[in-house]
C-alpha cells in the first residue's frame, strides 16, 4: 500500500495538484501571496495527517484546506486580477486589430473582477485549468447543476459587461 | 432553451437544434469571442519546485509529526512490556519455581530456608520461592525425599494426598496407581482421601490402586535405598517394580505371560541395568531379553 507519508509519493500528489490549488486560491482572492500561502498550508496539513488520508483521498482534502483557509477573510477585499497574458504573439494583425484586442482584455478583466467569487472560479478553472464541470464541482463541494449555474450567470454578465449592456 | 444553456453551450453539451437557435441569437458573436478570448487567458506563474521546496523546509521545521509518532509507538511498548512485566511477576509468583528429573537421573534441591529435596527419576517439584517464609508448600508428581529444616509447617501436595510435617526427614513416592510415604525421622502426617494418618519415624504408609496397604515391613537405614542407588522392594507388584526399572534406566519394558500382580521383595541396582535384570527376574524365575533400549521379560519356560 502506497502512503502519503512516503516522501515519493507526498512529492507525486504535490506536482499534480499544488498548481491547481494555487491558482483555485488565486481567482477567488486575486492575490498570489495568499495563493502561495494556502499551497503550503494545504500540504503541511496533508503531511501532518499523511498516515489518515489515503492518497486518492489527498486531492480532495488540500482543496478543503486550502478553501477552508480562507473561510473568514473579508470577501469584501478587492480584487484584482491580471490574467489576461495579454501575449501579442498575433504580431500580424494590424495596429487597429491589436489595439481591439488589448481593450477587450482590458475589459474582460474588469468584468472578472467584478464577478461574484464563486462565478469567477468556475469560470477561470474552466477556461485556463481545462477543468470539468465535475471536477469544480469536486473541488467546491457542490452539485454539477450548480457548477453549470456559475457557470451560465458568469457568461451572460461577463458578456452584458463587456459590451456595455 | 434549457437551464444554463451558456454553460452547456461552452462545454459543447447543446443539441443541435439548440445550437442553430443559439447561433441565430444576436448575442451569439459576443459569447463566440468571449470563449475564444479566455481560452487563451493564463494564470500567474507558479514555481512548483520553489513551493515544494518551501513546504518541506516547513515540514522538516515543524517536529509535531515527526517527534509525536516514534514517541507514541514507545509508549505503546513501554506499556506493553510494563503489563507483561507486572503479569509474569505475579504469574510466576504464583505458579513458583519447577525442578523436574528425566529418566535415569537424580536431582538436589537446597529450599529458602535450607530444606533439602532430593529428587528420583522422572519427578518433578513445583513451589513458590517468593512466599516460601509464609508458607511452605511443594506440589510433587513422581518421588522425593525431603529432610525439612525446622520450622512451620511444611506441606507436600500429591494427587493421591499431602503430607505435612513440621521438621523431618520423609520419602514421597507418587507414582501412578503408588503412593507411599515413609517417615525417617520426627512425625509425619499424611492425608488420604480426607483421612488423616499419623506417621511415626520408621513407618511407612502405602497405597496401591488406591488400596491401603497395611501391616509394613519397617523401612531399614535413615534415608530411603533410592539414595544408595538402589531400588527396593518389599511385597510390591511386579508392575511397579518394572515401572521403576524404566525410570531408572531410560528403557521401555514389555512383558510376555508374566503376571505382573505377582509381588516380588527384593532391591535392583540402578547403575548396572544388566545386573539390575538379573536381580528381578532370578528371584521371579521371569527370563529377559535386552534389545536396544527394550527389555522383554517372559517365563520361563520349563522345557528349557
Amino acid at each position: 500500500m502506497s502512503n502519503v507519508c512516503e516522501d515519493q509519493i507526498f512529492s507525486s500528489i504535490f506536482k499534480a495538484h499544488s498548481k491547481t490549488v494555487f491558482n483555485y486560491i488565486y481567482y477567488k482572492f486575486g492575490n498570489e501571496e495568499k495563493a502561495n500561502d494556502a499551497v503550503q498550508e494545504a500540504f503541511v496539513k496533508l503531511w501532518e495527517n499523511c498516515a489518515k488520508v489515503s492518497p486518492d483521498k489527498a486531492k480532495s482534502f488540500v482543496y478543503t484546506v486550502a478553501n477552508n483557509l480562507y473561510l473568514n477573510v473579508i470577501k469584501a477585499e478587492k480584487v484584482r486580477l491580471k490574467y489576461a497574458d495579454h501575449s501579442n504573439d498575433r504580431s500580424n494583425e494590424s495596429p487597429e486589430f491589436l489595439m481591439e484586442e488589448q481593450e477587450y482584455k482590458q475589459k474582460l478583466d474588469d468584468a472578472l473582477n467584478a464577478l461574484p467569487e464563486n462565478q469567477r472560479t468556475t469560470f477561470l478553472l474552466n477556461r485556463i485549468d481545462g477543468k470539468k464541470y465535475a471536477e469544480i464541482a469536486e473541488m467546491e463541494g457542490v452539485s454539477v447543476k450548480a457548477i453549470e449555474k456559475r457557470m451560465h450567470l458568469a457568461l451572460k454578465s461577463l458578456r452584458e459587461k463587456i459590451d456595455g449592456i | 432553451m434549457q437551464e444554463n444553456y451558456l454553460a452547456k453551450w461552452l462545454s459543447g453539451e447543446l443539441s443541435e437544434e439548440e445550437l442553430a437557435a443559439f447561433k441565430q441569437s444576436a448575442e451569439h458573436q459576443s459569447f463566440e469571442r468571449l470563449k475564444e478570448v479566455s481560452s487563451t487567458m493564463k494564470a500567474p506563474k507558479f514555481d512548483m519546485d520553489q513551493a515544494l521546496e518551501r513546504t518541506k523546509e516547513t515540514i522538516g521545521s515543524a517536529p509535531k509529526v515527526i517527534t509525536l509518532k516514534p514517541y507514541k509507538a514507545f509508549l505503546r511498548i513501554a506499556a506493553v512490556v510494563a503489563i507483561l512485566l507486572v503479569g509474569s511477576y505475579f504469574y510466576l509468583g504464583t505458579l513458583g519455581e519447577t525442578v523436574s528429573t528425566d529418566f535415569a537421573e537424580n536431582t538436589n534441591v537446597i529450599l529458602p530456608d535450607d530444606s533439602e529435596i532430593i529428587l528420583n527419576a522422572a519427578s518433578q517439584i513445583t513451589y513458590s520461592k517468593k512466599n516460601w517464609d509464609k508458607e511452605r508448600n511443594i506440589n510433587l508428581e513422581g518421588e522425593a525425599f525431603f529432610k525439612v529444616a525446622k520450622g512451620k509447617k511444611f506441606t507436600v501436595a500429591t494427587d493421591q494426598g499431602t503430607v505435612a510435617v513440621l521438621g523431618t526427614q520423609f520419602n514421597v513416592e507418587n507414582r501412578e496407581g503408588f503412593f507411599e510415604v515413609t517417615c525417617y525421622e520426627g512425625l509425619v502426617s499424611v492425608t488420604h482421601n480426607n483421612k488423616e494418618t499419623k506417621l511415626p519415624a520408621g513407618n511407612s504408609f502405602l497405597v496401591i490402586n488406591g488400596k491401603i496397604i497395611s501391616d509394613l515391613d519397617k523401612p531399614t537405614g535413615n534415608t530411603p535405598s533410592w539414595m544408595q542407588n538402589e531400588s527396593s522392594f518389599n511385597s510390591i507388584p511386579l508392575q511397579f517394580v518394572y515401572a521403576e526399572l524404566e525410570r531408572q534406566f531410560n528403557i521401555k519394558v514389555t512383558t510376555e505371560n508374566v503376571d505382573t500382580n505377582l509381588l516380588f521383595t527384593g532391591s535392583f541396582n540402578n547403575t548396572n541395568l544388566e545386573m539390575a535384570l538379573k536381580s528381578i527376574s532370578t528371584p521371579s524365575q521371569i527370563r529377559f531379553k535386552v534389545e536396544d533400549d527394550n527389555v522383554l521379560f517372559y517365563a520361563g519356560n520349563t522345557s528349557k
